[in-house]
């Protein structure tokens, strides 16, 4: 059953007076239930501009998007998401625990379940010892970490991450690899942009590569890699990119 | 609803770390060092001056309160990218938008509580009565304050900070002078420059309505009847600038 869907779904920004730059073309994409589905992409390709229409923070152009079947702008729907956006901005007045706390009341979870979650999460991420700290004193890694934690929240049943592992040591990709792994095998389905290819490669199940607003390519990253003959997903990247320039570039020269 | 009291409990906390207070402190510093300036001043005209300069600082520092706040309690959550986080959260953006207010509601009203204390024990101290034309004045203050942090807010979905700056200004100056510009204009024989007139003065708020200081100060009566009808006016505004701060708030791209 698909979960997340796109249908034409195209953003076009107006910038000035009368330039415009397509921020995604088209672009048609069915992720399932229970999939943990990678969107690549180099940097401008639309991977966020994507993740903002699908979270109702822009609006489209023109076509549609669905998230369990509603529209992004259904109350209904965001209490099943957890989100976590590209960088982390966060109230930097409150502490880690306080946000959790913030954002868990928004959920209208349970203030005794919200408590003991809260321990859990913070716990989960490693920052249990620095839960009275304020925000403005964490780390980027910290405050990737607690962005982590306040996706989960409200146990969602889609998780949207937006780059999770930028300013992430080693450590911090491993674990984060390790919890998006055990998230899936709970039943979540998981939206994950990134370009690191590398995480992408070693937990995905399915893949779609944007560059320049448009889909170059989606399916099976094992099917994908055998398509295009790649050894690797970084090789099957660069050809599916390097395709889509040759082919513009016979197209302009042919024009 | 719900989530618009945790959002406004996170408006006022955002105000009380981030300092504002200090505004009332300085506040009860200007107003303590007027105090001792019109010491000179006989009896009866030390009452009046007290008072006079009392409310119109009580009103301005407040103004500013209500227009600063207000402004960064919507531009903050999109200029640092905050906003971008919470919308995706299951609220929508009335609720943002109703909840920015109420958190400002009450700030004002702490503030505005405060500064009422010092006042109050200021007078006391001077040993002038204090009356329930007094309360009645700071009422209507703080009935003003809560429209200009309305206008402010509504502003703020859809223009910059400086824009919004200068225009809750003009609105500030312009609505404490149409009584009087509209007696100049009564004068004026241009009819295009009186309909504008006519209908600026319509369209905008009357914030001398809010003013009753100086009928107080003198000891004129006013009556409950008039707070009222000022009330239900101040009411109205807040009402349409929420609906168009709610409007372009719901249209808005984060």
């Amino acid at each position: 059953m698909a979960i997340i869907q796109t249908k034409d779904l195209t953003k076009i920004y107006t910038i000035g007076r009368n330039k415009t730059v397509v921020g995604l073309n088209h672009l048609n994409l069915t992720i399932e239930e229970g999939e943990l589905f990678g969107i690549l992409g180099p940097n401008g390709s639309g991977k966020t501009t994507c993740l903002k229409l699908l979270l109702g923070t822009l609006f489209p152009t023109s076509g549609e998007a669905y998230i369990m079947g509603k529209t992004p702008y259904d109350v209904e729907m965001k209490q099943h998401v957890g989100f976590l956006p590209e960088n982390p901005y966060y109230y930097e007045y409150l502490t880690g625990k306080e946000l959790l706390l913030f954002y868990g009341k928004l959920f209208d979870i349970d203030k005794e379940v919200l408590k003991e979650k809260i321990e859990e999460l913070l716990k989960l991420v490693g920052l249990e010892n620095t839960k009275k700290l304020s925000l403005r004193h964490y780390s980027k890694g910290m405050l990737e970490r607690i962005g982590l934690a306040a996706s989960l929240i409200n146990d969602p049943k889609i998780l949207i991450l937006d780059e999770p592992t930028t300013g992430l040591d080693p450590i911090g990709c491993r674990d984060t690899r390790n919890l998006l792994i055990q998230l899936k095998d709970a039943g979540k389905t998981i939206l994950l942009s990134s370009h690191f290819l590398s995480e992408v490669e070693r937990v995905c199940t399915r893949i779609a590569i944007l560059h320049k607003g448009v889909l170059l390519t989606t399916g099976k990253l094992d099917e994908l890699m055998d398509k295009y003959k790649s050894v690797n997903l970084e090789d099957l990247f660069i050809k599916t990119i390097d395709e889509y320039e040759e082919k513009i570039q016979t197209q302009g020269v042919a024009q | 609803m719900k989530k618009t009291w945790i959002l406004a409990w996170n408006t006022v906390r955002e105000s009380f770390r981030k300092k504002t207070t200090y505004i009332i402190i300085l506040f009860a510093l200007i107003m303590i060092a007027a105090s001792e300036f019109f010491a000179f001043l006989s009896a009866q005209e030390q009452t009046k001056m007290i008072m006079d300069t009392s409310f119109a600082v009580i009103e301005f520092f407040g103004f500013l309160l209500a227009m600063f706040g207000s402004i960064t309690a919507v531009s903050s959550e999109i200029e640092k990218r905050t906003i971008y986080t919470l919308l995706t959260k299951p609220i929508t953006r009335t609720n943002f938008i109703l909840g920015k207010y109420l958190g400002m509601f009450f700030i004002l009203l702490i503030n505005f509580v405060i500064m009422t204390i010092f006042f109050l024990l200021l007078i006391h101290f001077k040993k002038i009565p204090i009356n329930i034309a007094i309360f009645k004045t700071l009422f209507l203050i703080f009935m003003e304050l809560l429209v200009i942090a309305s206008i402010s807010l509504a502003l703020a979905t859809f223009t910059s900070d400086a824009f919004n700056i200068i225009a809750s200004c003009f609105l500030y100056i312009i609505g404490h002078l149409t009584s009087y510009g509209r007696q100049v204009i009564e004068m004026t024989k241009n009819i295009v420059i009186k309909g504008l007139a006519d209908m600026m003065y319509t369209i905008l708020p009357n914030y001398q309505n809010f003013s009753i200081r100086d009928k107080v100060v003198v000891g004129i009566p006013v009556p409950w009847q008039y707070v009222l009808i000022v009330t239900g006016y101040g009411i109205m505004y807040i009402v349409i600038a929420l609906l168009i701060g709610i409007y372009f708030f719901r249209t808005r791209e984060i």
